[in-house]
């Protein structure tokens, strides 16, 4: 027998957790302009997506069509609660969301049901259309596509091919709103399969935790491509994970676009308040499979019959009847609505397609002068530098020592007391005197609400980053305790925000400061001890700065924090407690993009380095003392970034390069730059480039097993050495 | 598309040739594989053959003209084709006055001697090729031996030897007492080849003299059978050489600048002096040819010689030579080795002499051989023994049918 008698008590989630069913009491209470509009908005966008999927049958879209066929309550019912500057993103399936903000935004009263569609309308329309085929006058030039829909004005701020990815960063554009003093509210809309996903359940917390205007809108269509929510959870109520993280949370039929608009309106009154994050899952179907213009059953996951019994209750068709009930339009009104979107979306297509050339009478082709040109293939990988126009380049005299750890924080303190867009978030920045280096120290006594300690949760906090950048009235700064977490924030350091100018067209500025760690050699071991260097250089859209000198790292902070691109700056723990000559005036001068350091001049062989290598390279030269070195720091490490003009006249002069770095081979940073230099100095060369690295593995927490693993001063005396031999 | 014959490079480091021949005529067809041109080389004449069926169209030089590597000498065309304005097709392929000359062959990418890839860093093979030094010329210093941009340099820095005297003027009148022949490009390169060999080959010499009777009869006694090439006493000196060398390997070999090649068959050249000039080409294996073989292959390449129809290929390689002026009844003489050999077998003629055997003096058939050796390869006790079993075969000659 049990000898416990422990009392047992029920406890309660510590926010509601509500559904919301309407009768038809509440339908009658409607407002008729918001019927109307929600009709009108339904009906065109039923029309866009049967119109894609038609041209995605004809091959005329290029990949996925991933229609919302069946689910246009949801979205529409929801955006009809937001004004214009409210925020929204999505998903891979979010034509209709982002035609429902879309649309709002063109037509600010309701797209009257009864009239002809406005010219704004037709620009919307044709626009998202021309994007979906990939074409040039689409938002983002046919580069974005179908799953990538952006109008930053009307507040639809992007929907996401990474199930989960636009997650994390409407906690941004919701951080932004809260920041600027306004009470507009960020919206982003997912599925059910995004809801198992890290980057989402990582969001909920950090929202609640910081009390941030968003809506975690969750449009459950039993689906994740094939595999149902009972496959893949074991609490298919999925709003029931808001109030596990203190996000209240309501459900509600994603048929009925009244219903919905009605929670909605609740959740948006509970953040406009300034109560924190909201949750609402709204119970929807697509009628077609993941894309694309065949049923889910014809797939064999699921009945026809299933899908008859949600196509009866078709959010349309439902309004459509309560609209007739109510004598607010007539049924052949309704049908003329349809007919009208039809018309539209026909007059559409004749703008991009023409009759194909030789071909059979109906079939179409897209019209040549729709492409865009392919020389704008990389046209806005990164920006163009303009933001540099009037920077100081000048360092102002005279010098003062200083330690590395103090140009940190002194240059960041200089930037935040300059420029209040400068916002900085990482793990415990915010505590232990400044980090837990001191690379913030005194920032948060300052400046208590612009320096931000996040839970632990680089996905999420990184992809908050990346939304505050892309919202554009701020500028983040985010610290990476150590360098290896890059591969936890992947997704978003490099699916988002490195791609995310040039995906959405090219010129879209994504000013984002990451501060990496590179603990190499303080025996953290193999997974806080990469330098990230390589894993940087491979991803386009990022610059590159590796300070290995205070000064430097003044100057290339402040080009950092200036610039429109995403920069991570590197810093190396081996350099914190090293010193030297800062300027004695205010820090503000920039150090400009790509313009490396000769350290060393010498003729016979040129050592490219970086961060704390360099000053390894420099002490094995002197105590080699019979090659006569050229050294150069390169300090801008990134394709765009790097200065040609320095290594060039050094291979030219020396005909030999030697590449130093101090991690381990497969990560390294020098193989693509060697590969550059024998492709633009062949003829220069005396010798194929040589490397000096770490060894295959990451370096290990035994003390002799770290060193063996690592590049330092000895590597590169064993090489100049060999070299010296010739 | 009419296109251009252009001068083949025919060996290693072959520049420059005479165009000999034209075997055929302009506008004439020819097949593939027939010879449609006759260059001589320093060490050969080569015939050119088509490589395709077609029509010689027009013949850019004349018989008797020098000629260098890559340069047009005949304008082709497909069989049947025809061409109105051959000037205008010159033109378009780069050769007339008007039109700029073509440009030069790019050079091969340095083959080593040996045929190897000479290693050359990117640079040393843009500098040399800008200064129009063949890497071959170069030593590189790196990795290697890697040719490297100093190595370049070094060369490219090196003082140039000041222009020659311009000669003195020829007298107006004609000279009294001679004529001047010029030479031709075969006389000239022997002249260079055994001035080289004289100057740079430390030669010794050992003589050695062998009673022949049994040799003289052996010769006798094959010929009687009627053998389809008639042998001759060099044929039998020739398998001798050939013999003694497998007996002493250490003669079967070359000196080279980083090692010694010993070689494992014994190829030995025979001085041929055709009326075109003195050729040496090279009998393979002579070691395992019947002596039957060897005079077949002699007395074909003695005509060949004769109507300057050597192959290349056939005047490389060997260790040493054979050079008999038997013949012409010379007793004794030394020879010049022909480099890159290591010895030469100077064969005087058989002559009746007398000498002493049991305290009695008789009378019988000699032959004094003189071998002039390479010391740098060869040291003298080596080639001592080396003359003993030489002389030894040749006074025993079952041994050379053995």
């Amino acid at each position: 027998m049990d000898p416990f008698v422990a009392q047992h008590r029920s406890l309660v989630t510590a926010v509601p957790w509500t559904g919301i069913v309407t009768d038809d009491d509440d339908w009658d209470a409607a407002d008729p302009a918001l019927l109307t509009a929600a009709y009108g908005q339904l009906v065109l966008i039923r029309a866009f997506e049967e119109y894609v999927l038609a041209a995605a049958a004809d091959g005329l879209v290029h990949g996925p069509a991933h229609s919302s066929i069946g689910q246009e309550g949801g979205a529409v019912g929801s955006v009809l609660a937001l004004t214009a500057d409210d925020t929204v993103n999505g998903s891979h399936r979010g034509h209709h969301q982002f035609l429902a903000k879309a649309l709002a935004y063109a037509e600010p009263k309701g797209i009257d049901p009864s009239a002809d569609h406005s010219d704004d309308v037709r620009d919307v329309v044709l626009r998202t259309f021309a994007e979906i085929c990939g074409l040039d006058r689409g938002w983002s030039h046919g580069r974005g596509g179908s799953m990538h829909l952006k109008w930053q004005q009307a507040g639809a701020i992007g929907t996401n091919a990474i199930v989960g990815g636009g997650v994390p960063q409407a906690l941004g554009s919701a951080w932004a709103h809260r920041h600027a003093g306004t009470d507009a509210v960020a919206v982003t809309y997912f599925g059910d399969g995004a809801i198992n996903i890290g980057s989402t359940l990582e969001s909920f917390n950090l929202a609640a935790a910081w009390r941030l205007p968003v809506c975690f809108f969750v449009e459950n269509n039993h689906y994740a491509v094939s595999t149902t929510v009972d496959e893949a959870t074991g609490e298919h109520r999925l709003s029931a994970r808001g109030p596990g993280f203190g996000v209240p949370s309501w459900q509600v039929d994603g048929m009925n676009v009244l219903a919905v608009h009605l929670a909605m309106r609740e959740a948006v009154a509970h953040m406009r308040a300034g109560s924190g994050p909201t949750l609402i899952e709204a119970d929807t179907y697509r009628y077609f499979h993941q894309n694309g213009p065949f049923p889910g059953s014809a797939f064999r996951y699921r009945t026809r019959e299933e899908e008859a019994q949600w196509r009866a209750r078709d959010p349309i068709g439902q309004l459509a009847g309560h609209l007739v009930r109510r004598g607010l339009l007539t049924s052949s009104a309704t049908e003329d609505a349809t007919t009208r979107a039809a018309e539209l979306m026909a007059e559409i297509g004749s703008r991009v397609f023409q009759p194909l050339a030789g071909g059979k009478p109906g079939q179409r082709e897209i019209k040549p002068a729709e492409w865009p040109d392919p020389a704008f293939v990389d046209v806005g990988v990164r920006g163009d530098l303009a933001e540099f126009a009037d920077a100081t380049t000048e360092v102002p005299g005279p010098a003062k020592e200083a330690t590395f750890i103090e140009a940190v924080s002194g240059v960041m303190a200089r930037r935040m007391a300059t420029d209040e867009r400068i916002v900085v978030l990482g793990e415990d920045v915010h505590r232990l005197n400044g980090g837990t280096n001191g690379a913030t120290r005194g920032l948060k006594e300052a400046y208590p609400d612009r320096v931000l300690g996040t839970p632990i949760s680089e996905n999420a906090f990184t992809g908050l980053a990346g939304g505050i950048a892309l919202d554009g009235r701020y500028r983040p700064v985010v610290e990476l305790m150590y360098a290896d977490f890059l591969w936890v924030a992947a997704d978003q350091l490099f699916n988002q925000i490195a791609k995310a100018r040039h995906m959405y067209g090219g010129t879209t500025a994504v000013p984002l400061v990451l501060r990496a760690k590179v603990a190499m050699g303080t025996g953290y071991g193999s997974q806080h001890s990469m330098d990230p260097a390589g894993i940087f250089a491979s991803a386009p859209g990022w610059r590159i700065v590796a300070p290995s000198t205070p000064a430097d790292y003044i100057g290339l902070m402040n080009s950092a924090l200036r610039c429109a691109d995403p920069v991570v700056v590197l810093e190396h723990v081996d350099l914190y407690p090293t010193t030297g000559e800062v300027p004695d005036g205010d820090w503000d001068h920039c150090l400009p993009v790509g313009q490396a350091a000769v350290r060393r001049t010498g003729s016979q062989v040129t050592v490219l380095s970086y961060l704390a290598m360099t000053g390894y390279v420099l002490d094995a030269v002197e105590q080699v003392g019979d090659v006569d070195a050229e050294v150069i720091d390169l300090r801008w490490l990134d394709r765009g970034s790097l200065d040609w003009d320095t290594i060039g006249a050094s291979v030219r002069k020396t005909n030999h390069v030697v590449i130093a770095e101090q991690g381990p081979v497969g990560t390294s940073y020098g193989g693509w730059l060697a590969d550059e230099i024998q492709r633009r100095y062949f003829d220069w060369l005396d010798h194929p480039v040589q490397r000096v690295t770490g060894g295959e593995a990451s370096p290990s927490i035994s003390k002799v097993l770290e060193r063996a693993a690592m590049a330092r001063t000895e590597e590169v005396v064993a090489l100049l050495t060999e070299i010296a031999r010739y | 598309m009419p296109h251009l014959l252009r001068v083949p490079e025919i060996a290693a480091n072959t520049t420059e040739g005479t165009l000999l021949s034209w075997p055929v005529a302009e506008r004439d067809a020819y097949s593939r594989s027939d010879v449609i041109a006759v260059l001589e080389t320093s060490k050969a004449v080569v015939d050119i053959e088509a490589e395709t069926d077609g029509v010689l169209l027009k013949r850019l030089v004349t018989e008797g003209t020098d000629v260098g590597v890559g340069e047009p000498i005949a304008l082709l065309a497909a069989p049947g084709e025809s061409v109105d304005d051959l000037a205008a097709a010159l033109r378009d392929l780069g050769v007339g006055t008007a039109a700029p000359a073509p440009p030069p062959a790019a050079p091969a990418p340095a083959p080593a001697a040996d045929g190897h890839r000479l290693f050359a860093s990117p640079i040393a093979r843009r500098l040399a090729r800008e200064a129009g030094i063949p890497l071959t010329d170069l030593t590189g210093t790196g990795p290697n031996g890697r040719i490297l941009r100093r190595d370049v340099q070094l060369v490219l820095d090196r003082p140039r030897p000041p222009e020659p005297a311009p000669p003195p003027p020829e007298p107006e009148t004609p000279a009294v007492g001679y004529t001047a022949v010029p030479h031709s490009r075969a006389r000239r390169a022997l002249a260079d080849r055994l001035a080289e060999s004289k100057r740079t080959v430390p030669h010794f010499y050992l003589r050695g003299t062998a009673r022949v009777d049994r040799l003289v009869a052996l010769r006798r006694e094959l010929n009687e059978s009627d053998p389809p090439v008639r042998i001759s006493v060099n044929d039998l000196i020739v398998k001798a050489v050939a013999r003694a060398h497998v007996l002493v390997p250490a003669m079967n070999v070359i000196w080279t600048p980083d090692a010694l090649r010993r070689y494992e068959t014994v190829d030995v050249a025979v001085a041929i002096a055709a009326e075109r000039g003195l050729v040496t080409p090279v009998l393979r294996s002579v070691e395992s040819a019947s002596i039957s073989t060897i005079a077949g292959r002699i007395r074909d390449l003695v005509q060949r010689a004769g109507s300057g129809r050597l192959r290349q290929h056939e005047l490389e390689g060997g260790t040493t030579t054979v050079s008999n002026l038997g013949m012409f009844g010379t007793e004794e003489f030394a020879a010049i080795i022909n480099p890159p050999h290591s010895s030469i077998i100077a064969v005087g003629a058989v002559r009746d002499e007398p000498y002493a055997q049991d305290g009695e003096v008789r009378v019988g058939a000699a032959l004094t051989c003189t071998v002039s050796v390479d010391h740098r390869a060869v040291d003298g006790a080596l080639a001592a023994e080396w003359m003993r079993a030489f002389v030894s075969t040749v006074e025993h000659p079952i041994q050379i049918l053995a």
